[in-house]
């Protein structure tokens, strides 16, 4: 689009788009390219940004002015707006004399230049448009560079860290072919050896996962997918997962969780991670006979969010690195750590799957004593994710219904990787069927070995909830990846007794009673679902 | 125990020798092929009641080799299993459609290899492990 040829001899006018609506502002500066560089300008003008934007989209500007106050665009939504439909074309900002703050602010949002209305000299405009479009250039370029750099240095990291698995592969097997005594009796000695290796295989295999896991966060590629869980099922299974790696080290570590806490909405297997991830630190950084505590409540700051605490009584962190030890590649210098082995990659991958996930994460330490990591993961709240079906006027006769479709596999299970994909068809499928106003699929709330259950909230007549539920089976019969992989569905339907909400009561504490009335029946059904048959 | 057969497709050598060893320790017959046009003139000659099959494979990769199994009347049935070092977040969905039983990455736990063998050869789990874990870190 931009025109860069530098032919000097038979250059082609460029073509200046001009958005201003004062019409002595207008006389002016078409006065000024009217003069010398006639032949070098092309003026096109406007006086509405409705206009201009569909000029600008057309494409073959190589540079727009743009007043900032123009009768249907006001301040900086005039320059965004230029920005989004043709963000090739570099923008001069045209401003009043008094208006220096609003041309700065303009420059932060990608404005290359401004020129003050009055103040323009003859000479230097053409200059001005000049360099403007040279610069824009210059940035699109070095932008394109590092872009490119960024992508081919993710790119080699994904290469290398995958190639590293298969020599790792093959150490891995033939350590545990000598250690099971596959090719012949060990001696004690020598399987102490083995062990030793094969630790040492899993931290490099650990290391290569974290490798990934970054380049995945620099891509955008982290996967997330957030569900009603109970996180504290999620620790007390990684607590117990360490207790040997512990007791080894002559380490005592515990959950102490109450029962009763509400259920979280997160990725649980994300939510491991980052506990595998802060007990494994913690653990490493505890000198024998110290103590490792998981501990869960509701997070006083802000009740609608759950706080884990992972308390050690290790060698601690000093206060000027506690902010650091979230960022990338940091490592504490400590040359008393012995056997640390480790890319430093861990505490920053976990400060992004929680911050991913709504939450936060930090630690308050005292040197030699200890440290408290912690971390806040959102309540899950079906209050929230029905507020907005709720909050909608509908006709009479409408109420609630709960459409239950079951996914079950005809041979009895369900692999973990044929569940997550075709849990996600499933997914998709039934948004298809629905109206984005009235109804609301609820995240993954429960799943067998062998079924899974996905609860549909509607808000509907008896006869709508009938053509949704008729409408979800046709569509999962068509579907012939679910067929091939073997599985049966059902729908189901329920009409909940009707709840009213008085005219006085907020509509928040209407999603909260009717919240409840779901929860409950959903509990109900799984609870039926889960009675072995 | 078993006797059933399972065709290791896969181009590392080392990796060829060290599942024979594990395979046939779990009392499986095993056969080989080292590239994907050898893999279906193996499978044709034994016909295995498993394939391990890796991705990236000199002359045919993993999924072409799926490809023609499956367009291959009395291959078509043979069940899949996916053994690869490359990202599951790329791969997994693609091998899944391609009609895998399942996507494992390398380097794979032996207990998690060999559950997932009898999984899908619709063998009881009694996992007598004679495998070692030390439990994954």
């Amino acid at each position: 689009m931009a025109n860069s040829t530098s032919d000097n001899t038979k250059r082609k006018p460029l073509q200046v788009l001009l958005v201003e609506d004062n019409a002595g502002d207008v006389r002016l500066l078409r006065e000024m390219f009217s003069t010398e560089t006639a032949d070098d300008f092309e003026l096109t003008h406007f006086l509405r940004m409705s206009d201009a934007v569909v000029h600008l989209a057309k494409g073959g500007v190589d540079i727009a002015l743009l007043d900032l106050g123009l009768p249907d665009a006001h301040g900086l939504e005039t320059l965004r707006r230029a920005r989004a439909v043709a963000p090739d074309v570099p923008v001069i900002v045209l401003t009043g004399l008094d208006d220096e703050a609003l041309a700065a602010e303009a420059m932060k949002e990608g404005a290359q230049d401004y020129l003050i209305k009055g103040q323009i000299e003859n000479r230097a405009l053409p200059r001005a448009l000049r360099h403007a479009i040279e610069r824009h250039r210059m940035q699109g370029e070095a932008n394109q560079i590092r872009t490119l750099q960024l992508r081919l240095k993710d790119e080699f990291l994904s290469h290398v860290s995958h190639e590293l698995r298969s020599p790792l592969t093959a150490i891995y097997q033939f350590v545990t072919i000598l250690l099971d005594g596959l090719a012949g009796e060990v001696q004690p000695e020598q399987a102490e050896y083995l062990r030793i290796t094969l630790r040492n295989v899993r931290q490099l295999e650990s290391m290569i996962a974290d490798l990934l896991e970054v380049t995945r966060i620099q891509e955008g590629k982290l996967n997330i997918e957030p569900q009603a869980a109970s996180l504290r099922n999620t620790i007390m299974e990684t607590v117990s997962m360490f207790e040997g790696t512990a007791a080894a080290k002559g380490i005592t570590i515990r959950a102490n969780i109450p029962a009763g806490l509400p259920l979280a909405y997160v990725d649980p297997s994300r939510a491991r991670q980052v506990l595998i991830n802060l007990i494994s630190n913690a653990i490493k950084f505890t000198p024998k006979g110290g103590e490792i505590k998981a501990q869960m409540r509701i997070f006083e700051e802000d009740p609608s969010f759950l706080a884990v605490e992972i308390a050690d009584t290790g060698c601690g962190i000093k206060p000027e690195a506690s902010k650091l030890i979230f960022e990338r590649l940091f490592q504490a210098n400590e040359p008393s750590e012995e056997g640390r082995k480790g890319l430093g990659l861990g505490l920053y991958i976990s400060n992004e799957l929680v911050v991913r996930q709504g939450g936060k994460i930090w630690v308050t330490s005292e040197p030699q004593k200890g440290s408290n990591f912690f971390f806040t993961v959102p309540i899950f709240s079906l209050a929230s994710l029905i507020g907005p079906i709720l909050t909608n006027e509908v006709k009479p006769g409408y109420g609630i219904a709960v459409l239950v479709v079951e996914m079950e596999s005809q041979d009895g299970s369900l692999s973990p990787d044929v569940r997550i994909e075709m849990s996600s068809v499933a997914r998709t499928l039934l948004q298809r069927c629905l109206l984005p106003d009235l109804d609301v699929v609820l995240p993954k709330m429960d799943s067998g070995d062998a079924q899974e259950l996905f609860f549909v909230v509607a808000r509907a007549n008896k006869q709508g909830a009938e053509v949704m539920s008729k409408r979800i089976r046709e569509q999962f019969r068509r579907c012939e990846q679910l067929q091939r992989a073997g599985l049966t569905f059902m729908v189901s339907s329920s009409f909940l007794p009707p709840i009213s909400r008085s005219a006085t009561e907020p509509v928040e504490e209407f999603a909260g009673h009717v919240a409840a009335t779901i929860q409950e029946h959903i509990n109900m059904m799984v609870e039926a679902r889960s009675v072995p048959t | 125990m078993s006797n059933k057969t399972i065709l290791i497709v896969d181009d590392d050598p080392d990796v060829r020798l060290g599942l024979n060893i594990r395979l046939k320790a779990n009392h499986y017959n095993v056969v080989f092929a080292p590239d994907g046009m050898a893999s279906i003139a193996e499978a044709r000659k034994h016909s295995p009641d498993l394939i391990i099959l890796d991705l990236g494979l000199p002359a045919g990769d993993g999924f072409s080799v799926m490809e023609r199994l499956k367009a291959n009347d009395s291959l078509a049935l043979i069940p899949v299993i996916v053994l690869s070092a490359r990202d599951p977040s790329a791969n997994r969905e693609r091998a899944l459609k391609a009609g895998a039983k399942a996507f494992l990455q390398k380097p794979v736990d032996n207990a998690k290899l060999l559950s997932m063998i009898r999984k899908v050869l619709g063998e009881k789990d009694l996992t007598p492990r004679l495998v070692h874990d030390l439990g994954e870190l």
